[in-house]
């Protein structure tokens, strides 16, 4: 069996996809919840058993339109570790997703971008 | 207090420029609420995406500092009888010409008010670049728990976001207690 969770976004917290069968994760919409840890917390516990295995490819859609100093924090940590997995015959590609006059999420990209080596991290632009 | 005019009240809002104003409990779910609030408000006043998202950021940011930091708490008891805690303080936002301020203001303990007059006049040191480079160190940083040591990345994000330093002041209230009032500038 493999893992699926689909959450609807609420004023506070992002809609998020996880379809394991196609090495699929999404997330929008906007996320500051009080205790981002917790809020992401399901995510993280599939990820760590899932870059453990041997997944082949892996997407990850992120188009947050507003993240939280401490979502970002979760996120990054998630990334970091998914640069850490995508290696010996283990594909991922990010595209972080963004709105061409969002200033902000464009630079947020950038400075992820500087960090991560294996996986293949796309700062995706998109007219509105 | 019976004698309280909402008008004269109102009048002053208006020749200090505050168009929101906020002062009462606390909570996440609240946050949200305001959050949703404050968006229209934006939305109406058609601003760029940058100067929208980065008062929305600092409000954010600000309300979830005082979530952890305030120090004066009321008790409140649901209808399924949970009391639950909340944090109080008090939110100001306005605008004078093109320039935004946002103006905040809790209670907190001593030793919060040493930590936050350290973090800020530290922050204040920093240019933009030196923001962008400190916030990224404490996004790498190891301790997974963003929330654990309290509002570090937060406060650097509204450093970053503002057109000002970060404006505080500390006010004592009486044993163990400061009034902590903060403004920034948009």
């Amino acid at each position: 069996m493999s893992f699926y969770m689909e959450k609807q976004k609420t004023g506070s917290t992002p809609y998020i996809l996880i379809d394991e069968s196609k090495g699929y994760m999404k997330m929008s919409g906007k996320s500051f919840p009080e205790k981002a840890l917790d809020f992401f917390g399901e995510v993280i516990t599939w990820l760590d058993g899932y870059l453990a295995t041997d997944f082949g490819e892996f997407l990850f859609d992120f188009a947050m339109e507003y993240h939280n100093s401490s979502t970002l924090k979760v996120i990054t940590n998630m990334l970091m570790k998914m640069d850490e997995c995508a290696v010996s015959g283990n594909k991922i590609t990010v595209n972080w997703i963004v709105a061409e006059d969002d200033e902000i999420m464009i630079e947020s990209g950038e400075d992820i971008q500087e960090d991560v080596h294996n996986l293949t991290f796309n700062v995706v632009v998109v007219d509105e | 207090m019976m004698d309280f005019d909402v008008l004269e009240f109102s009048k002053m809002l208006s020749e200090k420029k505050i168009t929101v104003i906020y002062s009462g409990p606390i909570w996440a779910d609240g946050v949200e609420g305001m959050a949703e609030f404050l968006q229209r408000k934006l939305d109406v006043d058609n601003l760029s995406r940058t100067v929208s998202k980065s008062i929305f950021s600092v409000f954010v940011e600000q309300m979830h500092n005082m979530l952890m930091y305030s120090a004066e708490k009321e008790i409140f008891t649901a209808e399924d009888d949970d009391d639950a805690v909340l944090s109080k303080g008090m939110f100001v936002m306005g605008k004078e010409g093109d320039t935004y301020f946002i103006k905040t203001g809790n209670v907190v303990t001593d030793y919060s008010a040493g930590v936050l007059k350290e973090r800020i006049d530290y922050l204040n040191t920093l240019d933009k670049q030196g923001l962008r480079q400190y916030f990224k160190e404490k996004q790498r940083s190891d301790d997974d728990n963003p929330e654990s040591k309290g509002a570090g990345m937060g406060l650097i994000e509204i450093a970053r976001r503002s057109s000002s330093k970060i404006n505080y002041k500390f006010t004592p209230q009486g044993e163990g207690f400061k009034y902590f009032s903060m403004s920034v500038e948009i």
